[in-house]
């Protein structure tokens, strides 16, 4: 909570600091997730209700409720990257890791049981022109298709295998 | 500011109204009433239903009257083609996505979407269903039950919980078709700082916010041979029961009600009136005790249980202030199953205690784990095990479910000829009809205190500083020379005012009186829906015309209340008082900011 602590002070005094607050704790955590109790000590400390905290962190995506994969892989749902295949895309990934098909709209993240990967959606990168885009550990790929995805996830598996 | 005169035509008609207003209050005081699902005044501008959209001249768009103002030269036009086709669209919208389950909801009567549907004459949704995921049901809490399902996101409920009560036990998740009204970690009511005062279940328009219903249960009782079925009724209750049944605002029906409740199958039918005078001896004979001992003061009304579970929440340090007398209908519930009991030769195992209040935190309160004195009164006696344990009150009936009894037992409600409450647990005084207003606790006890501390007749019973809906009401009294401080508070945001300064050890007042709900019980989470003030005030008329319709109008005059004290309790703060009507409290984990 001593880290905490810290960031809270960082923004002392700034208007709309609950959301950079709540980004840095959720930064500071290793599986980048809000605990319960980190979220009713920040409401604590900040004179917040926790029923207006969690109306926050279930507002935005970027927010996450459970623990994250090792590696996080957000496929783009904006209109220029559907019509480009977005769909297929995440149905793909969604097969791939076993999630089952057509769960879109219901879980805002899904994690692997291996905790190796979770994926996730976005409404839009603005990055249209490059359509269909996904994020790989906040990197952009562009021009998305299945066989290079199915590279980058094995290429990223093995490299774990070595180590 | 208010002189400033603007001029607007509204539908082709010219206007000149004064000082700043929205279009929709400008409309309304034209007598154009411009529909809307989530505006209400005085709570809530979200703006979110946008059915009450008009044209105005020269905007682009059509325009939300709830949160636009008018200017100077405004030409608005409230039904036109375009406004009307518009307003189809946004409630087919909502429609879309609405349970069409409105024969088996608990607000088919009352719900406001359906009304709203049948005035603009739907006949055909064109949009298909796009949520297909079902909401949880939220039973968690024994008063109130969430449906999201039915929930249109108007936000009423979040602004009444947390601009009204300051309590924020509920507030918006998720986004977009996700969105729904829900608590911390969607943990459920009972395990947040809900206080069950129902407040959002009596602003929501549909049939997402309901409370628990307990009819069944009293049913199933009532038909059970071996049980003497007693009923007791809330003040509050008689003022407003009527609307259900129809009648105008503010219609009384104290005699209909008693009549009508006999005719269900209760063995007596009490009121709750009574132990209304009994509270007042205890505790007016606490505030007494409490000056003369120099006790905790201000001390602080019991009576409202939302209240009190918003103090062991929020306020745990002034606990010791909260009056250690237990509400009118737990004193009830011990009174008639010990007392009666004992004087009628009756099983108190055999009694079934059903209460009729105007509330939905009464449903919590009577299931308080502490609330079971008569049976430890019993337990020796009778050599009850602790697995034979009975609560005082064993269930309780909003305002709304009694009228749904009644429908439902095919009484002719508004034709009959009225009756009386029984004896004893029936008499009651004018004091006792006013704690169904805000301010008529502390008025009630000022009648009885005064007399009692100067052995002198109180001239004028009418406090009228104490009556109103204003939110917060102070009073000097003289009472022997010197002067008793004390304030009246309804709402809890108006509450929490009070509290601090008495947390700060700075509060001026020798005694505090609070009410949960605006304009106190006649403005409960259990009344008939009505949203606007004018029936608030109605209600409370109609309160204080059966005070002066009374007879005996302070407490301590009550005689089956002496005979009370004469046959069994001996004296107010007795040895049997301080266990059958008297109670504690304690700390809560759960706050806003989470548990302690």
């Amino acid at each position: 909570m001593k880290e905490l602590d810290a960031i809270i002070k960082k923004y002392e005094g700034k208007p709309g600091r609950l959301l950079c607050i709540i980004e840095d704790a959720q930064k500071i955590e290793p599986r980048k997730y809000l605990e319960r109790d980190v979220l009713e000590y920040i409401a604590r400390k900040t004179r917040t209700s926790v029923s207006k905290i969690y109306n926050i962190i279930t507002f935005y995506a970027f927010f996450n409720l459970f623990p994250q994969g090792e590696h996080s892989i957000v496929v783009c749902r904006g209109t220029a990257c559907h019509t480009r295949g977005s769909k297929d895309i995440q149905d793909f990934l969604l097969r791939y890791f076993g999630f089952g098909d057509g769960v879109e709209g219901q879980q805002a993240s899904l994690t692997t049981k291996d905790n190796k990967f979770t994926l996730k959606t976005v409404a839009c990168f603005g990055q249209c022109a490059l359509a269909p885009v996904v994020e790989i550990d906040g990197k952009i790929y562009s021009r998305m298709t299945q066989e290079k995805l199915k590279a980058i996830i094995k290429g990223m598996d093995n490299k774990k295998k070595k180590k | 500011m208010s002189d400033i005169k603007i001029s607007v035509k509204i539908d082709g008609k010219d206007y000149v109204f004064s000082g700043p207003q929205t279009i929709l209050e400008a409309c309304k005081s034209a007598s154009i009433e411009i529909p809307a699902l989530c505006f209400m005044e005085g709570l809530n501008k979200e703006a979110a239903c946008s059915i009450c959209v008009v044209e105005v001249k020269g905007a682009r768009t059509l325009i939300r009257s709830c949160v636009t103002n008018i200017t100077d030269k405004m030409e608005i036009y409230t039904h036109t083609q375009r406004v009307r086709e518009a307003r189809r669209v946004n409630l087919e919208l909502l429609l879309a996505g609405h349970p069409k389950d409105c024969l088996a909801c608990g607000r088919n009567e009352t719900c406001e979407l359906r009304k709203m549907a049948a005035d603009m004459g739907i006949r055909e949704v064109r949009f298909p269903k796009v949520q297909k995921t079902e909401h949880q049901i939220d039973r968690t809490s024994v008063s109130i039950v969430r449906d999201p399902n039915k929930c249109i996101l108007c936000g009423r409920c979040v602004s009444m919980c947390s601009s009204v009560q300051g309590v924020e036990a509920i507030a918006f998740t998720g986004r977009g078709k996700n969105s729904k009204v829900s608590t911390f970690f969607e943990e459920g009511l009972a395990n947040s700082v809900c206080v069950n005062c129902g407040q959002c279940a009596a602003v929501c328009p549909t049939g997402a916010i309901v409370e628990q219903n307990a009819v069944d249960d009293v049913w199933k009782a009532l038909s059970d041979p071996g049980k003497f079925v007693v009923v007791e009724v809330a003040p509050a209750v008689r003022a407003a029961l009527g609307e259900e049944f129809q009648m105008p605002a503010g219609s009384l029906v104290t005699a209909k009600l008693a009549e009508a409740l006999k005719k269900v199958g209760f063995y007596k039918v009490f009121d709750t009136q009574f132990t209304a005078d009994l509270t007042i001896m205890e505790e007016g004979h606490e505030l007494i005790s409490r000056i003369k001992n120099k006790g905790t003061l201000p001390m602080i009304t019991s009576c409202s249980p939302g209240w009190v579970k918003f103090a062991e929440h929020f306020f745990p340090g002034i606990i010791p202030n909260i009056s250690t007398c237990k509400s009118p209908q737990q004193m009830f519930g011990a009174v008639a199953k010990s007392y009666y009991a004992k004087k009628f030769n009756i099983d108190p195992r055999k009694i079934v205690v059903v209460s009729i209040m105007p509330c939905t935190a009464k449903k919590f309160e009577a299931r308080r784990p502490e609330m079971r004195s008569a049976f430890d009164y019993w337990q020796e006696e009778m050599k009850l095990s602790e697995k034979e344990a009975f609560y005082d009150v064993d269930h309780v009936l909003t305002t709304r479910e009694a009228a749904r009894m009644i429908k439902e037992a095919g009484i002719d409600f508004v034709s009959l000829k009225g009756g009386d409450f029984d004896e004893p647990l029936g008499i009651s005084t004018g004091a006792a009809v006013i704690f169904g207003a805000t301010g008529g606790v502390m008025e009630a006890a000022l009648r009885t205190a005064y007399e009692v501390l100067t052995g002198k007749e109180l001239e004028k019973l009418d406090f009228m500083d104490l009556r109103g809906l204003e939110g917060i009401k102070v009073c000097d009294v003289e009472i022997s020379g010197s002067v008793l401080k004390v304030a009246v508070a309804n709402s809890l945001k108006n509450a929490r005012k009070l509290l601090e300064e008495v947390q700060e050890g700075r509060s001026p007042y020798a005694f505090i009186e609070i009410m949960t709900c605006p304009g106190g019980c006649i403005g409960g989470g259990g009344q008939p829906h009505a949203l606007d003030n004018t029936v608030k005030k109605m209600r409370m008329e109609a309160i204080y015309r059966e005070d002066h319709g009374k007879k005996l109008r302070k407490s301590h005059q009550n005689p089956a209340v002496t005979a009370l004290y004469k046959e069994f309790l001996g004296e107010p703060l007795g040895e049997l008082s301080h266990h059958l009507l008297h109670t504690s409290y304690s700390e809560r984990r759960e706050t806003s900011y989470g548990k302690r």
